[in-house]
C-alpha cells in the first residue's frame, strides 16, 4: 500500500461510505405499505415520472462497460472494437422506441416483473419463459462481472492491495466493496440504485466535463489526440504482424464489422432482464417515450467518454504505465486521470467510475434475482409461494447472482473487458425473436421459438469459444468470419435462430401442434392504465407489521 | 405445456394508424431514418472534411446523438397525435413531474 495516495484514496473512500449510506436508507424513500412484495422489492413501486426514470433508465444504461471497457477497446484497437459504441447507443433508442412502450403496456396490465413473466402469458409456455429466464440470468452474469473489472482497474490504478501476492488480499477491497453492495441491495431492493443514481450521475457528468475540456488542454489539443490515435492504430502490431486497430473504417469488411456490432449490441441491450427492469418501474407509457429522446443527451457523454481512449494514447507518461502494468488496457483511463489531474479531483474521478459500476451491477443482480424467483422457482419449485417468500427468495439469490459473477469475473481473460458484454449480448439476443415479435404477433409457434432459441444459443456458445487472440486461446473475441466476411457472433446467431423459428413455425402448423394459451389481449399492448397494478392479493397481513428484513 | 389450444386474438388496434396514414407514415420514416444513417458506415467513414480537429467520421457520430434526442422527441409528440381525440386526463397533470 505504500504507493498509494492518501488525497485520492480518501475520497474515494468517503464517496463510497455516502453511496453506502444512501443506499441503506433508500429502503425508507418512497416507503410501501407492504416492502416485501416483488412490485416494491424488484420494482420500487413502479411509479417512477420521467426525471427519476432518466436518471434510474441512465444509471442502469451507463456502466463500467462505458466509463472503462469502451475507451480501453479505443485504446488499444480504434474504432471497430471500440467507438462502435458510439453508434451503437444510436440506434439503441430508436429501436427500443419501436416495442418497448409495448413491453410496458402489457406488463403493467397483467402485473408482469420480469421478460420470462410477459413470454410465459403470452405463448401459454413454461418451457420457453424457462429459456428466457436461464438466459437472462446467464447473459447478466458477464455484465456483472464487467462492473467488477471496472471496479478492479481503479482499485489497481489506486495502488489498493496490489503489493500483495496473496490473491484474498489483493481482491479484499473489491470483496468489501461488492459485499456492501450486495446487502444493501438485499435490502431496499430496486430503491437503491435510484437513489445512488443520482450521486452516480453527477459524478459522471462533472468526470466527462472536466476531462472533455481541461484534458486536451494540457495535451495539445483534439488535433494531437486524433493524430497520436491515429499513429497507433496505423502502427504495425510486432505479435501480430498487422495494425494495431483501424482508426477510421474504410474497408468494406470492417464497416461490417462496426455496423454488426453496433446492430447486434442495441437489439440486445433492451431484451436484457436489468434494462427491462428499469423501464417496468417508470410509471406511465410516456415515460418511456419521452426516456428515448432525452437519453441520448446521456450518449454525447458515452461519445465523449470513448475519446478518452486516444486522449490516453496521446500521452506518453499513460501509455507507459500502461506498459509497465502488463499492457492492461483497461487500467488507461484511470492512469490518464492519475496523470493529468490534482490528487483531490483524481479521487472524484475513481469515485465516479466505481460508483458508476455499483448502480447497474445491482440492477442487474435485482433482475436476475426476479427472473430466478417468479420463473424458475415460483414456477417449477413452489407454485403457491407468497409474494413475501418471492421477495425472500429474491433478496438471497441477488447475493448468489454476484458471486456468480465473481467467477466470471476472476475465470475469463480480462485484458479486453469489452467482450465480456459482448458475450452476454451473444445470449441476450436469443431471446430477441420470442421477445419482440411476441410483442407484434402470435405468428411464430412457441415450440419453434423454443428450437430457434437452442440452436441461437448453441452456436453462439461455441463459435465465442473457439474466438483466439494472440493472448488468450478461447473467448478472444466477440466476431468473427462466415462467408469471408468479419461480423458480430451475436447477429449471426440471432439470424440463425430466427431462420430456425420460421422453418419450425411453417412445421409446427402444418401438423397442427398445439398453440398454448395467451391470456393477453390486443388492446393492453397499447394500454396506458394511470394505476399501479395493485400488489397480488398477499397472504401476509397488513402493511404495519412489514418489519422483516427491511427495518431491522 | 399442457395448455389447451387457443387461437389467439387477431390484432384489432390497426385502426389508429389507418386513420393517421400521414402522421403514422412519417414516423416510421423518422425511425427508420434514424436507424439507417448511423448502420450505413460508408456514408461518414471518411477523414474529411474535418470539423475543427475532428475527423468526419468521429465528429458525425457525435453529433449524431443529439440529433437522435431531436427526432425521437419529435416521434413521441407525433404518436401523441395519434392518441384519440380526448386524451387520459392523468396524462397533462403528468408534465410537471
Amino acid at each position: 500500500m505504500s504507493n498509494v495516495n492518501a488525497v485520492t484514496f480518501t475520497i474515494v473512500v468517503v464517496l463510497f461510505v455516502i453511496v453506502a449510506g444512501v443506499g441503506f436508507a433508500a429502503a425508507r424513500w418512497r416507503r410501501a405499505e407492504d416492502m416485501l412484495h416483488l412490485n416494491e422489492w424488484g420494482l420500487g413501486g413502479r411509479g417512477f415520472g420521467t426525471f427519476i426514470g432518466w436518471f434510474l433508465i441512465g444509471g442502469d444504461l451507463y456502466t463500467a462497460y462505458t466509463f472503462i471497457a469502451v475507451p480501453s477497446a479505443v485504446f488499444l484497437s480504434g474504432a471497430v472494437a471500440g467507438f462502435f459504441a458510439v453508434s451503437y447507443t444510436i440506434i439503441v433508442f430508436p429501436i427500443a422506441m419501436i416495442f418497448m412502450p409495448r413491453l410496458w403496456s402489457v406488463s403493467r396490465v397483467h402485473n408482469y416483473v420480469t421478460p420470462a413473466d410477459f413470454i410465459r402469458g403470452r405463448y401459454g409456455s413454461r418451457g420457453l419463459s424457462l429459456a428466457v429466464a436461464f438466459t437472462g440470468i446467464l447473459a447478466l452474469m458477464p455484465y456483472i462481472a464487467l462492473q467488477l473489472v471496472g471496479i478492479q482497474a481503479v482499485l489497481t490504478v489506486m495502488g489498493v492491495g496490489t503489493t500483495s501476492h496473496n490473491t484474498f488480499i489483493r481482491d479484499l477491497p473489491l470483496i468489501i466493496a461488492f459485499l456492501v453492495l450486495a446487502i444493501f441491495t438485499a435490502l431496499s431492493g430496486l430503491r437503491a440504485p435510484t437513489m445512488i443514481a443520482f450521486i452516480k450521475d453527477a459524478l459522471v457528468y462533472l468526470m466527462i466535463i472536466v476531462a472533455v475540456f481541461y484534458i486536451p488542454a494540457r495535451i495539445g489539443g483534439w488535433g494531437h489526440i486524433f493524430a497520436a490515435g491515429e499513429a497507433h492504430m496505423k502502427a504495425i502490431n510486432p505479435t501480430t504482424h498487422k495494425p494495431n486497430g483501424v482508426f477510421i473504417p474504410t474497408t468494406g469488411n470492417s464497416q461490417l464489422a462496426f455496423a454488426t456490432l453496433a446492430l447486434g449490441s442495441a437489439c440486445a441491450l433492451f431484451c436484457y432482464p436489468h434494462a427491462i427492469t428499469a423501464t417496468l418501474a417508470t410509471r406511465r407509457r410516456d415515460v418511456i417515450k419521452r426516456n428515448m429522446s432525452l437519453l441520448p443527451l446521456y450518449s454525447i457523454m458515452l461519445g465523449f467518454i470513448a475519446l478518452l481512449g486516444y486522449m490516453a494514447l496521446a500521452d506518453q507518461p499513460t501509455v507507459a504505465s500502461v506498459k509497465k502494468a502488463g499492457g492492461n488496457a483497461q487500467l488507461s483511463v484511470p492512469f490518464l486521470f492519475q496523470h493529468m489531474y490534482p490528487s483531490w479531483f483524481t479521487g472524484i474521478s475513481f469515485a465516479a467510475i466505481v460508483i458508476g459500476a455499483l448502480v447497474p451491477a445491482a440492477i442487474m443482480s435485482i433482475a436476475a434475482a426476479s427472473l430466478f424467483t417468479r420463473n424458475i422457482f415460483k414456477e417449477f419449485v413452489k407454485p403457491d409461494a407468497s409474494p413475501r417468500l418471492e421477495t425472500r427468495i429474491s433478496q438471497w439469490v441477488s447475493f448468489a447472482v454476484k458471486l456468480g459473477a465473481l467467477l466470471f469475473a476472476i475465470g475469463l481473460p480480462k485484458t479486453f473487458s469489452i467482450n465480456l458484454q459482448l458475450l452476454g449480448g451473444i445470449w441476450i439476443l436469443q431471446v430477441f425473436p420470442a421477445l419482440v415479435s411476441g410483442l407484434f404477433t402470435r405468428w411464430f409457434h412457441r415450440w419453434a421459438l423454443l428450437a430457434g432459441w437452442a440452436a441461437g444459443m448453441i452456436f453462439g456458445t461455441i463459435a465465442a469459444y473457439r474466438v483466439a487472440t494472440p493472448t488468450a486461446s478461447h473467448w478472444g473475441g466477440s466476431t468473427d468470419i462466415e462467408f469471408g466476411h468479419t461480423v458480430y457472433i451475436g447477429l449471426t446467431a440471432l439470424l440463425l435462430n430466427i431462420a430456425v423459428s420460421v422453418a419450425a413455425t411453417l412445421i409446427f402448423r402444418a401438423a397442427r401442434a398445439p398453440q398454448g394459451a395467451d391470456e393477453t389481449l390486443p388492446h393492453q399492448y397499447t394500454a396506458d392504465p394511470a394505476e399501479a397494478p395493485a400488489p397480488a392479493p398477499a397472504a401476509a397481513g397488513t402493511g404495519a407489521g412489514t418489519s422483516g428484513v427491511v427495518s431491522d | 405445456m399442457t395448455q389447451p389450444a387457443v387461437q389467439p386474438g387477431k390484432p384489432g388496434a390497426r385502426n389508429r394508424v389507418a386513420a393517421h396514414p400521414y402522421i403514422s407514415a412519417a414516423i416510421t420514416i423518422l425511425i427508420v431514418a434514424d436507424i439507417f444513417f448511423a448502420l450505413y458506415v460508408p456514408l461518414y467513414a471518411r477523414a474529411t472534411p474535418k470539423v475543427g480537429d475532428f475527423p468526419f467520421f468521429y465528429f458525425y457520430l457525435l453529433i449524431y446523438m443529439p440529433a437522435t434526442g431531436i427526432v425521437l422527441w419529435i416521434v413521441y409528440l407525433l404518436q401523441r397525435r395519434l392518441l384519440p381525440a380526448a386524451p387520459a386526463a392523468g396524462s397533462t397533470s403528468e408534465e410537471a413531474r
